[in-house]
């Protein structure tokens, strides 16, 4: 590798309390890539991300992120470095509408966003529903429109990494397209994205590289396009749980 | 026309609840986290003036501007070094905690300052009043409620339009979730708490301007915030301003109907509101 | 590959419950002989440790179990002294008989007072419980029937000799222990308390589960009231005399919070364990006043925000010797 990933994880462990989930996870970004991790319920992805944005404890050495070692720095000083997150279940600020939750991004963001790639207009051209919903308390929103304020909220965090958890969780198919098909503009404007995905198929279609999970560790890594559906399908279940 | 009396003094008593009031709407209401050493720190900052007044020659104005900067101070250590550490899911830690504070800040008052009454020497401002129609009303009270006004406008207009008050919305609405879009939770709460106990400070001083304090006052006034909260609806600025108004107009009724009333009276109130309209006058739409 | 369990049983006891059930026991014994071998000032302690464990044991019940944190359990305590006063003064039932029929009082207050407060979310239901007991005391104050601010006073304990009270004394507060903490044990070992323990975990997955959390918690409350009433009566019985400034006073709540979050939250041992220091501090230390306040104000703050499980908790992670174990062993023997 010549160049220094943006994002990088060396033997991650942790979990919580006394509770471990995570087995030593090496995983790393390059700049511009999209990459997936996959892996069933329980797996550990969320988990992983929570590490790495600083929302659980782990090691300062344990990631990187443009090679500075930056392990349990707290969340919002991650988002003063550059990464953002559009958590698992969206978790929008309920009592304020849409451009309030996508304000407060914006008050915390870590360049202005007169400076930043990511402006309130832009994103209304990426998701028009939003501009026309803006005033509206978030609760009266459908849970793909929640999706797309909660991506819009991250983006607006200026973030040279986003990480993506489980974005398609919970809404119909055509919903999820709309959501995946702006993941190649965000790449596109210089944004390096982890997608964590339960759904194989649009991991495997959305990202460069693919890295798969079970019981808190890595089993498969490798070219999307390259990897075949039998060993993701090892790798997922775990080939020791295939039946003789 | 003895009733109209009543109802306008008991706005007036109601313009100094809504400055207790305030602070915990603030704290509790948005941040949901409840301070029972609320009354004991007003009544702290109150002993305080009164002993500087007393060593230095400084005007009622005077005292505004030394007491409330060591209020913001006292509020802003508070939630750094004692309430950050208890905020979570579980109440009783915050609770707890703050009520061994409340005991020993009591205790500590009654050391330094023993159980004597005291007060502001006020210069007149005290008994000054002014005619409306066949009605006297004190100078004193309508300045109190005129200040409660303004605090109320200004601290929800800080609520819905300012970057903090974003930031601190956001902080209580899903304090994880703020964390990831950049927002410091601990930071944002202590200039909360810095400002609630800040309001206090004023409150401090027009409590012993108008009467007297004593350092075992403090439960009395928690519970006087406590009703207009909640009669108000939690979670509301001008809720709380409201529930003071109608606690203030209630105590006042009771105290027209029998002098040993007024507080009593203001406690069947608030109960009846529990009975009838527990989510309070202002509640926010579900 | 299968193993046959031959034989296994659930076991409850264990080696440092058994050495406390025989000191309880002998601690029951020692308190009910009490007025033939021991002088009236300790007898008087005896019966004030007494009601503190009894009110500490059930402040714990309700905001160790049931998450119900009150801080107006004097209301309880004072509508039970100021009953048992007027059924013994006004009516001339005997004193020692109008203790339980005393314990109605409490029971009717709690009903609409629980009814009133919960939907109040936990801090705030704290509040509202102290509004309640200042309401109940205010309106004391106001009724001449109970001869209002002035109080009453238990003339008719001057019918029996100092010997005979004490007995009577004895047996009630040896009667409140085996109610409170044996009732307290009992729940907490019947499929009650596991329903209580899980509810304290965690609400509604216990509601998933079928717990009645609603119901569970109105039994509880009403519970420790009267449990709390009963300590009241008791105490109210032996002071002679009481007020609304003294039955309603809310120190009984700090005194509550301070022994049970000091001994140790949650765990019987920890409200005895809490009492007992209590107790002796204030026996110590009562004579400065103040000073000894502010230091029980610092040490509840203390132990609020850096050792949560109190004293107990502290012993606890020395070793598992619980005195009422509350878990159950499956032990297979083969």
């Amino acid at each position: 590798m010549t160049e220094t990933p943006i994002l990088s994880t060396h033997g991650l462990t942790g979990g919580y309390g006394d509770f471990q989930a995570l087995f030593g996870i090496d995983l790393h970004l390059m700049h511009g890539e999209v990459i997936s991790l996959i892996g069933a319920n329980g797996a550990g992805k969320s988990t992983f991300l929570k590490s790495v944005f600083g929302l659980l404890p782990v090691a300062r050495d344990m990631v990187r992120y443009e090679g500075d070692a930056v392990g349990g720095t707290p969340a919002h000083r991650m988002v003063q470095r550059g990464l953002a997150m559009v958590p698992e279940g969206r978790r929008l600020f309920v009592g304020m509408s849409v451009e309030e939750n996508m304000r407060v991004a914006i008050d915390h963001a870590r360049v202005s966003e007169a400076e930043g790639q990511w402006t309130r207009e832009h994103l209304f051209e990426l998701f028009p529903i939003l501009k026309e919903k803006r005033r509206q308390p978030i609760e009266d929103l459908s849970g793909g429109q929640q999706q797309m304020v909660a991506i819009a909220r991250a983006l607006l965090c200026q973030p040279k990494v986003l990480l993506c958890d489980e974005i398609s969780l919970g809404l119909a198919p055509k919903v999820i397209r709309e959501i995946y098909a702006v993941l190649p503009e965000i790449s596109a404007a210089g944004t390096s994205i982890v997608l964590v995905e339960q759904d194989v198929s649009l991991a495997r279609e959305a990202s460069n590289r693919l890295y798969c999970m079970l019981e808190g560790r890595i089993t498969l890594t490798g070219k999307s396009e390259d990897i075949s559906r039998d060993d993701i399908a090892a790798a997922y279940f775990g080939a020791t749980n295939a039946v003789a | 026309m003895q009733w109209l009396d009543a109802i306008i003094q008991g706005v007036l008593l109601g313009g100094m609840y809504a400055q207790y009031a305030l602070g915990m709407a603030l704290m509790f209401g948005v941040m949901r986290i409840v301070n029972i050493a609320h009354g004991d720190l007003m009544i702290l900052l109150s002993l305080i003036a009164v002993s500087l007044a007393g060593v230095l020659p400084l005007g009622n104005l005077g005292l505004v501007v030394v007491i409330v900067p060591i209020a913001v101070a006292a509020g802003w250590t508070l939630q750094k070094f004692i309430l950050n550490r208890v905020v979570g899911a579980d109440p009783l830690p915050s609770l707890i905690a703050t009520f061994g504070l409340s005991i020993a800040l009591q205790n500590l008052m009654l050391e330094i300052w023993s159980a004597d009454t005291r007060s502001l020497p006020n210069s007149g401002i005290a008994s000054a009043s002014f005619q409306i129609g066949p009605i006297y009303v004190g100078l004193l009270p309508v300045i109190v409620l005129i200040c409660a006004l303004v605090l109320t406008i200004g601290l929800d207009a800080v609520l819905r339009f300012s970057r903090f008050g974003r930031g601190l919305r956001a902080a209580a609405a899903d304090t994880e979730a703020a964390a990831m879009t950049g927002v410091d939770p601990k930071r944002i709460y202590a200039t909360a708490t810095a400002i609630a106990v800040g309001i206090l400070g004023l409150a401090a001083i027009f409590a012993a301007l108008r009467a007297t304090v004593s350092p075992s006052d403090g439960p009395a006034q928690l519970i006087y915030a406590f009703e207009a909260v909640i009669i108000g609806g939690m979670g509301s600025i001008w809720g709380a301003f409201l529930g003071a108004m109608v606690l203030g107009i209630a105590q006042a009724i009771g105290l027209r109907i029998d002098p040993g009333l007024g507080i009593l009276f203001g406690h069947l109130v608030f109960l009846a509101v529990l009975v009838l309209r527990p989510e309070g006058i202002m509640a926010r739409k579900r | 590959m299968t193993t046959e369990i031959k034989h296994m049983r659930v076991q409850r006891q264990t080696n440092s419950s058994r050495i406390a059930m025989t000191l309880g026991v002998l601690v029951l014994i020692a308190l009910v002989t009490m007025p033939w071998w021991a002088s009236s000032g300790k007898i008087r302690w005896a019966i004030e440790l007494s009601c503190y464990i009894a009110i500490a044991q059930m402040w714990n019940l309700l905001a160790g179990y049931a998450g119900l944190v009150s801080v107006g359990q004097q209301a309880f305590i004072g509508v039970a002294g100021y009953t048992l006063f007027v059924l013994a003064q006004n009516f001339g039932v005997n004193p020692f008989i109008a203790v339980p029929l005393a314990l109605v009082a409490p029971a009717i207050l709690a009903v609409p007072t629980y009814f009133l407060l919960r939907r109040l979310d936990g801090p705030y239901f704290a509040i509202g419980t102290w509004v309640v007991a200042e309401a109940v005391r205010l309106a004391t104050s106001n009724i001449d029937y109970v001869n209002a601010g002035a109080g009453l006073t238990l003339r008719v304990m001057t019918q029996y000799t100092q010997h005979q009270r004490e007995v009577g004394f004895v047996i009630l507060c040896a009667i409140l222990l085996l109610v409170t903490i044996g009732g307290s044990y009992w729940l907490l070992r019947s499929r009650h308390g596991l329903a209580l323990t899980a509810m304290r975990d965690n609400p509604v997955a216990a509601a998933s589960q079928g717990v009645n959390v609603g119901k569970l918690r109105f039994f509880i409350f009403v519970a420790a009231a009267v449990g709390t009433g009963f300590a009241g009566a008791i105490y109210y019985m032996a002071q002679l005399r009481i007020t609304p400034g003294a039955g309603f006073d809310p120190f009984w709540a700090s005194m509550a919070i301070f022994i049970v979050m000091v001994g140790g939250i949650g765990a019987i041992e920890g409200a005895i364990i809490g009492a007992l220091i209590f107790f002796f501090a204030d026996r110590l230390f009562g004579e400065y006043g103040t000073s000894y306040l502010i230091v029980l104000g610092v040490l509840t703050l203390v132990i609020a925000l850096f050792a949560r499980g109190g004293v107990w908790g502290l012993l606890q992670k020395l070793g598992d010797h619980p005195w009422f174990p509350v878990r159950r062993k499956l032990i297979v023997e083969d």
